[in-house]
């Protein structure tokens, strides 16, 4: 009964309490490709991803009824870093839902512009309304809009002390008169947090003290860069998976393990504070939480004691490992033999015949394929060609001697030339992660074997010249290369048996399988090479390479691919690939394949569009 | 002289036509669409006072289609000129624009036109024409185009000089936009700052990015009448995406500038 009650009545005030405007909310997720694209194109870095920012105590005052409530003390700031721009996860401060919108896009304008960082917050985000506004004045009437729905929503300055009071007029004014504000009056309390103005960056995690200088809300947890909303989502669906044959530690949660480190690392007297809340609110914080910088190592260490994979044993090492360099993006600096690559083949491999369930499609697929093999052929009886069919001519010619009735047919003979100058290498992600499970009954890894045996099927059919590998990574001193199928080799049962062997492997250091796979490619004599990666995930090892390091080393090696000559392509099963494949591969270059189990049949057609 | 097609010089191309021509040295431009190679071209052959024979290449199009072939007329064979031969006899420009486009056998016929022989063998009549010193070859490419089965010859690009063309800087390309429609500097302005930020969704967002002619394809839509959101939805967004989310966003770098 008490709990009842007490749950009438916090829904009674936190809906008095709540300014929010429910019904004209923007989400970040209805408007996140629009908004990444719009920030792009201002000519924000095309490196950074868009997520939504967690929500943060801003220390301000608040009317009676919020603190009765405890609500309104949180908001959800902007800011970028190196990374990730971070916006609201939802705007519904306005009334209306386009007020909303135009605010998300003028956040993102504003986060696009180049300001000096060593200014204090409140210059910065003057200097750059200004900078916005002069490059794009059609945002000139929105940007006074938004300020003049915004001001109502603000503490009325006339209800404050002197010293908040000054402070929230030279807010109002720079708001209103950019640029005509040089510093921002101190005052003890924080003032009302500014929708409209992006956050310094990186947020500050000091948890108590307010800095009057910048004045701007302090972050009330460590928080970092790297927790981004879509990485929690891929623990989540991590966690998910049933567990698999060789269920051994490494299919342990290790998200669970890694949340305790967290969880050791949370700031304890927040943490009462927070009991405060509900139980949603305080899930949601931890949501947000993870490992403070120091303590990134014993995190990896645990990980990767865990980690240890079964099928490390079963594969021989072919010749020497190899050294590969890396690319540093913060250092715009090119590693020299920073990754040692080994190329392994799986012992545990018997030559064997295509399975039974794929021979139904491989026929088919054979058959349609066949018709891409190179043909030169001349036409008969074309109405244009190179030269004249004389055979056609004469027939004619005697037809209307003997005063037959002569049709008019072509006299011209063409020919069609489909000649095919190309050779193919298939890298496939062999990484951990392909051992979750893509549908009801089969795993990743399942459907990329069934993949490589069908395109191979196809691929032998055509006559092109293909060879295949797969790699996975456990940091940077080793990298393996599996084996499967070099451009020499005939495609036969020993090929099938390799092909039957593959197993999950570590982690998907991709740059230095790319560089490799680039020197292996480019040295075969045909004019049009297609380097096809296939995988399901992100690049990601335990070594820092992981988020945008990971991704602009791939970025690299692939430029390095195609200033070879090489045609990098890349096919997916990661749904959320749209967030950094355009970076790394270009609009045209990747294909997201929706339901992987789609995927040994879509590949050989997709390898058939390409290259007709 | 015949009047002069509006041509905004960006370097020293039209100097180095010239020496081109003067010397004999066949001609590579290569660029993005829409990024003035053609219009160059035509400035040039009007400038020189030259016949320009301009050639479209596309997939079937074969040695013969340039050369020329036999066909029947009245019962007989009758021999007909190609656009490349009857430049080649009458003196002149001649064209091959998307020359990469053309399928892989055609280009080596121009080899023998395209060193310093300069001649062209017809196998099929016996002829062998020598070129006439006002005979000059230009040809084109789009190095960016998605098709990537297709790529020029070692052994002809090493044939010719090449010209690298690219979108003009903001303040040219401006020039271009009035000196072709005739439109007010601050349209040009803002019409070249929506470019430019198209531009920067090259290779991630967008395929293919706005090109200088479809600016001035918008700005003649204004200089129309037509109102200036609209001449760039239907001019840019459209052109340029059938992804509805990223015409959305282009829409709203158009807005911004514009204003809605």
């Amino acid at each position: 009964m008490e709990e009842y009650v007490g749950e009438l009545w916090h829904k009674l005030v936190t809906r008095a309490a709540d300014r929010q405007h429910l019904e004209a909310t923007v989400r970040l997720e209805d408007i996140s490709k629009t908004a990444a694209i719009f920030f792009r194109a201002l000519g924000g870095d095309a490196g950074l991803s868009l997520s939504a920012a967690p929500s943060t105590r801003h220390g301000a005052r608040r009317r009676w009824m919020d603190r009765l409530a405890t609500s309104g003390e949180r908001v959800e700031l902007s800011w970028r870093d190196g990374e990730t721009l971070r916006l609201p996860e939802r705007i519904s401060l306005f009334d209306q839902r386009a007020l909303n919108r135009d605010l998300y896009l003028w956040l993102v304008a504003l986060s696009a512009a180049t300001v000096d960082n060593s200014l204090p917050w409140i210059l910065r985000n003057q200097s750059a309304t200004q900078i916005t506004l002069e490059r794009f004045p059609g945002l000139t009437p929105r940007y006074y809009q938004l300020v003049e729905a915004f001001l109502p929503l603000r503490p009325n300055p006339a209800d404050l002390p002197p010293a908040e009071a000054a402070q929230e007029m030279a807010i109002r004014k720079a708001l209103q008169y950019p640029g005509k504000v040089a510093t921002l009056p101190p005052s003890k309390i924080p003032f009302h947090p500014v929708p409209l103005w992006m956050h310094p960056t990186p947020p500050v995690s000091l948890p108590s003290l307010v800095n009057s200088n910048d004045g701007a809300p302090e972050r009330d947890q460590t928080d970092n860069p790297n927790t981004a909303k879509s990485r929690r989502k891929h623990a989540a669906d991590r966690t998910d998976m049933p567990d698999g044959k060789d269920g051994f530690l490494m299919m342990f949660r290790a998200e669970s393990l890694f949340s305790w480190t967290e969880y050791i690392k949370v700031n304890r007297p927040q943490d009462e504070e927070d009991d405060l809340e509900s139980a949603a609110q305080a899930a949601e914080d931890m949501d947000s939480m993870t490992v403070a910088r120091d303590s990134e190592t014993s995190a990896a260490k645990l990980r990767f004691d865990l980690d240890l994979p079964p099928a490390g044993e079963d594969d021989a090492p072919l010749g020497d490992g190899i050294s590969l360099p890396e690319w540093d993006y913060k250092k715009q600096f090119l590693q020299p033999d920073y990754c040692r690559l080994q190329e392994v083949v799986s012992q545990q491999s018997a030559p064997c015949e295509l399975p039974s369930q794929l021979r139904q499609t491989a026929k088919r697929l054979r058959s349609q394929f066949q018709a891409l093999a190179p043909t030169r052929t001349w036409l008969k009886g074309q109405q244009e060609g190179e030269e004249i069919d004389l055979d056609a001519w004469v027939r004619q010619k005697a037809d209307l001697l003997s005063g037959q009735h002569s049709d008019h047919r072509g006299m011209y003979r063409a020919q069609i030339n489909q000649q095919r100058d190309l050779a193919c290498l298939l890298l496939a992600d062999l990484s951990l992660s392909t051992d979750a499970y893509a549908s009801n009954h089969a795993r990743v890894i399942d459907v990329i074997r069934d993949s490589l045996f069908l395109f191979s099927e196809a691929l032998s059919a055509t006559g092109d010249s293909f060879a295949m590998y797969g790699f996975s990574s456990l940091k940077r001193g080793n990298v393996r290369f599996n084996y499967l199928k070099s451009f020499s080799e005939q495609y036969d049962s020993h090929v099938r048996g390799r092909i039957q062997a593959i197993k999950p492997g570590y982690y998907t250091r991709m740059g230095a399988a790319i560089r490799h796979a680039t020197t292996l490619l480019s040295a075969q004599p045909q004019r049009q090479r297609l380097l096809l990666i296939l995988t399901d995930g992100k690049p990601n090892d335990l070594d820092r390479y992981e988020g945008r390091y990971g991704i602009e080393d791939t970025r690299m090696a692939l430029h390095e691919a195609r200033q070879l000559g090489l045609r990098p392509f890349c096919v997916t099963i990661d749904s959320e690939a749209n967030e950094y494949l355009p970076h790394l591969f270009g609009a045209g270059g990747f294909a997201v394949i929706r339901k992987p189990e789609d995927l040994p049949k879509e590949l050989p057609l997709l390898y058939a569009q390409m290259t007709r | 002289m015949k009047n002069l097609p509006f041509y905004q010089a960006h370097g020293s191309e039209i100097e180095l036509f010239e020496r081109a021509w003067r010397n004999h040295l066949p001609l590579l431009i290569k660029g993005p669409t829409g990024c003035g190679k053609t219009r160059f071209v035509a400035y040039m052959a009007a400038k020189l006072n030259l016949p320009l024979y301009t050639v479209a290449c596309h997939d079937d199009l074969t040695a013969a289609d340039l050369v020329g072939r036999h066909l029947i007329v009245d019962g007989q064979t009758v021999w007909s000129d190609g656009p490349l031969t009857r430049a080649v006899r009458e003196g002149g420009i001649c064209y091959l624009d998307e020359v990469v486009e053309a399928r892989k056998d055609t280009t080596v016929v121009l080899h023998p036109l395209a060193d310093d022989r300069r001649i062209l063998p017809i196998d099929r009549t016996g002829e062998q024409l020598a070129a006439p010193p006002n005979f000059m070859l230009v040809v084109s490419y789009n190095p960016g185009y998605q098709n990537f089965l297709k790529g020029m010859k070692p052994s002809t690009r090493q044939r010719f000089i090449s010209l690298a063309f690219d979108f003009p800087p903001a303040h040219e390309e401006e020039l271009i936009l009035t000196g072709e429609t005739g439109i007010d500097a601050m349209t040009a302005k803002r019409l070249v700052s929506i470019a430019n930020a198209f531009r920067a969704l090259r290779d991630h967002d967008l395929e293919e990015v706005a090109s200088t002619r479809l600016l001035i394809y918008a700005a003649t839509l204004i200089k129309d009448g037509c109102e200036p959101t609209l001449a760039c939805r239907v001019s840019l967004v459209e052109t340029l995406t059938d992804d509805q989310e990223t015409a959305v966003a282009l829409r709203e770098v158009i807005d911004a500038t514009f204003g809605k």
